[in-house]
C-alpha cells in the first residue's frame, strides 16, 4: 500500500535547503512511470492529532512550533528549541504539514496492525531527529516515535522493531524508546566523530529495562556496499529473530549514497536494493509480513532518491524492478536537474571502484558489528 | 563552570571507623559504589575502598572470612589523610590528582566538612558536556594559525553563516599550516546537518580543515 498524497509534499524547505520534498515528487512519478503503481491504492491519513504529537513530545514544544508556524513567537525562545535555525527553518504551516506526516505514517502503522494492508510504504516519513523537546537535523515531529507509542498505547504488549539505515544515526527515535525492552532500535549509521549528530556510538545500549534494546553499528566514512550489506547481514536478521517482533518499521533514507553531498559513505543502489528485500524477507518470517516502510534523508536529489526509493517501492510491492529509467520521466526532470541524471535503474559498479582503504575499512566495521552482536544479544528476549 | 563543586555528587555514602568490613562491604553492594569516606563526627579521617575490604579478608570459601567480616573495622584499612579536593578547584585539577596518585575519587572537603565525593565517572560527564557530545552537533577539525585573533576569525564565520557552535575545544597539540606556518587544531561542534559549507568558507578564508573533506575548488 502506498502512503502519500500531495498535501505531504509540503512539508520541507524548498531549494536552497538540502530537504526538498520535490524529490518526493520525482519518486511517485518514477514508481509511475515504470508502471510500478499500477493497481495500488493511495492513501492519505488523516494529520496527526495534537493527543498524538503530545505521546513522545512536550506540550511547550507542540506549541511553540504551532505559534512559529503562524508566524508568531519570539525568534529567540525559538530557537532554544531549534525552531528557525539554518536547520530547521520556520515554513508557513509548518505544524500541520508535519502533522500530515505523522499521521500518515501512524495510519500506515495502524492499517497494517488491522490486516488492511501487509506493508506499507510513506517516503514522506523518517523525520528521526525529532526530540520530545527540539526540532532538529531537518525534523520537527517524530513520525515513527509518535507512531510507536500509539501503537503500544493500543495494542498493550505489542513488541516493535525499528530499523533504521540512514546515514545519520536515528537518534530521536532512540532516546524516545530508550529504557523500554518493547521497542528494539537497531540504527546503522556513519560514525558520530564524523557526522550528525555525534551520537550513535556502540556503546548507547539502552538505559533500565530497555539495556540491550538500542543497538547502534557505527560505520566508517567511505564505507561501500560490500562492507555495508555483509554489516547489515550480520546484524539485523540474528537481532530481530531473537526479539520476535509483531511489526518491523524501518527507516529508509538514502543518504549512505556515494553521491551524497552531506555524508561520507560510498554506498550504491545495490545496498538500497539489499535492504529493503531483506527486511521484506525478515517481515514474512517474523511477523506476518508486517512492515511499514519510511523514507527519511537523501540529498542527491537527481541520481540518488528517486532510484533508491523505487528500489523500496519495488520490494515492497513484491515487484521486479525494471532496468530502465522511462524517456518521459528523463526529459521532464532531467531538464530541471543540474546534473547528469543516470538512465539506468542499478549503479554501475565500475563507477564506484573500491578506494585503497576499503579492507581496512571492512575490517573496521566487521569488528564493530561483531563487538556490538556481543555485548547486546544475550540481553535480547 | 567546570569546577569539582558542579561535577561531584552530594549525596555521599559514608561509614564510622567503627564500622565493621561486613557492614562496608554491603553499603559498596547495595550502592554500587567502590569507595565510602570514613567520618568521625564531622570529620573526614580516612577512606575505604571495596578493594582494601577485600584484600583484608579472607577469600570467600575460607572457614575464617565470616569472623573476620564481622572483626574487621574501617579504622583499620582506610587510607588515612586521603588526598581531597575543595568544590573551588577546577574540574582538571582534580582530575590531574586522581590520575598522578592512580586513584579513582576524591572526598570534597571544605572548612573540614565532608561536601560530596568526585570520582573517575563525574570527569567524564564533566567531558562530555565540555564538549558538548551530549547535544546534536557535526564535528569540524580545523588548523588556525598559532598566533592572537586567529580562533575568534574561525569561530566568526560560523556566526556569519548563521551555524550555532555547542563546544570548542583547543589544545595544546601543535599542526602546520598548509604553507607550513606553525598552527593549533580546534575542535568545533556546531548545531548543523551540514558543515560543509562552512569548511568551503573556512578554507577560502585560509584556515586548514582537517574534517570533513573539503571538494577542491
Amino acid at each position: 500500500m502506498v502512503v502519500h498524497g500531495r498535501g505531504l509534499e509540503d512539508y520541507g524547505f524548498g531549494a536552497g535547503h538540502p530537504f526538498n520534498p520535490i524529490r518526493l515528487r520525482m519518486t511517485m512519478e518514477l514508481c509511475d512511470a515504470l508502471g510500478l503503481l499500477d493497481g495500488y491504492d493511495f492513501v492519505e491519513p488523516e494529520p496527526a492529532t495534537e493527543e498524538d504529537l503530545l505521546t513522545v513530545h512536550s506540550l511547550t514544544y507542540l506549541r511553540l512550533v504551532q505559534e512559529a508556524s503562524r508566524g508568531e513567537g519570539d525568534a529567540a525562545d525559538l530557537l532554544q528549541y531549534g525552531i528557525g535555525s539554518q536547520d530547521n527553518p520556520v515554513t508557513p504551516h509548518l505544524h500541520e504539514a508535519c502533522a500530515r506526516v505523522v499521521g500518515a505514517v501512524l495510519g500506515a502503522c495502524r492499517m497494517v496492525i488491522a490486516g488492511e494492508a501487509t506493508h506499507a510504504m510513506c517516503i514522506s516519513g523518517g523525520l528521526h531527529h525529532a526530540l520530545r523537546s527540539r526540532a532538529s537535523g531537518f525534523c520537527f515531529y517524530n513520525d515513527a516515535g509518535v507512531a510507536i507509542a500509539r501503537l503500544k498505547e493500543e495494542h498493550p504488549g505489542i513488541r516493535v522493531a525499528y530499523v533504521d539505515t540512514d546515514a545519520h544515526h536515528g537518534d530521536g527515535v532512540q532516546w524516545m524508546f530508550y529504557d523500554d525492552p518493547d521497542v528494539l532500535t537497531v540504527s546503522m549509521h556513519e560514525s558520530g566523530r564524523y557526522l550528525f549528530p555525534g551520537t550513535g556510538g556502540t556503546e548507547e545500549r539502552g538505559n533500565n529495562g530497555g539495556v540491550g534494546y538500542s543497538v547502534n553499528a557505527p560505520l566508517q566514512p567511505y564505507t561501500d556496499d560490500g562492507s555495508w550489506i555483509s554489516c547489515f547481514d550480520a546484524l539485523i536478521p540474528v537481532l530481530l529473530r531473537a526479539f520476535g517482533p509483531d511489526i518491523i518499521i524501518s527507516q529508509n533514507g538514502c543518504d549512505g549514497h556515494a553521491l551524497d553531498p552531506l555524508t561520507h559513505l560510498s554506498a550504491t543502489t545495490r545496498f538500497y536494493e539489499h535492504v529493503p528485500r531483506k527486511i521484506h524477507a525478515l517481515a514474512h518470517e517474523l511477523c506476518g509480513g508486517r512492515w511499514v516502510a519510511t523514507g527519511g534523508g537523501g540529498y542527491d536529489i537527481w541520481r540518488v532518491v528517486p532510484r533508491a526509493w523505487t528500489a523500496l517501492w519495488a520490494a515492497v510491492s513484491h515487484q521486479e524492478l525494471p532496468e530502465k529509467i522511462p524517456a518521459g520521466w528523463l526529459g521532464k526532470w532531467g531538464k530541471q536537474s543540474p546534473v547528469e541524471p543516470s538512465a539506468l535503474m542499478r549503479d554501475d559498479p565500475a563507477d564506484y571502484p573500491p578506494i585503497d582503504r576499503a579492507p581496512e575499512i571492512a575490517d573496521r566495521n566487521a569488528r564493530t558489528t561483531e563487538a556490538v552482536l556481543e555485548k547486546v544479544l544475550p540481553l535480547i528476549s | 563552570m567546570l569546577l569539582v563543586g558542579d561535577s561531584m555528587s552530594r549525596e555521599v555514602v559514608t561509614v564510622s571507623p567503627e564500622t565493621t568490613a561486613m557492614e562496608a562491604l554491603g553499603l559498596c553492594r547495595e550502592w554500587r559504589i567502590r569507595h565510602l569516606p570514613v567520618i568521625d563526627g564531622e570529620q573526614l579521617v580516612g577512606i575505604v575502598s571495596d578493594r582494601d575490604l577485600r584484600s583484608a579478608t579472607p577469600a570467600l570459601g575460607d572457614p575464617d572470612r565470616a569472623s573476620a567480616l564481622q572483626r574487621i573495622r574501617a579504622l583499620e584499612v582506610m587510607t588515612r589523610e586521603p588526598v581531597t579536593a575543595h568544590p573551588d578547584d577546577p574540574v582538571e585539577s582534580a582530575a590531574n590528582a586522581m590520575r598522578e596518585r592512580w586513584i579513582g575519587c576524591l572526598p570534597v572537603v571544605e572548612d573540614d566538612t565532608l561536601l560530596g565525593i568526585i570520582t573517575s565517572s563525574d570527569v567524564m560527564e564533566a567531558l562530555v558536556y565540555l564538549v558538548g557530545a551530549h547535544e546534536p552537533g557535526s564535528r569540524l577539525e580545523v588548523v588556525v594559525p598559532d598566533h592572537p585573533g586567529t580562533l575568534a576569525g574561525a569561530a566568526g564565520i560560523f556566526g556569519e553563516l548563521g551555524i550555532n557552535i555547542v563546544s570548542v575545544a583547543m589544545g595544546a597539540r601543535r599542526e602546520e599550516m598548509p604553507d607550513g606556518s606553525p598552527g593549533r587544531a580546534v575542535v568545533f561542534r556546531v548545531d548543523t546537518v551540514n558543515p560543509g559549507r562552512a569548511a568551503e568558507v573556512l578554507e577560502q578564508a585560509g584556515y586548514r580543515v582537517l574534517w570533513p573533506p573539503v571538494a577542491p575548488v
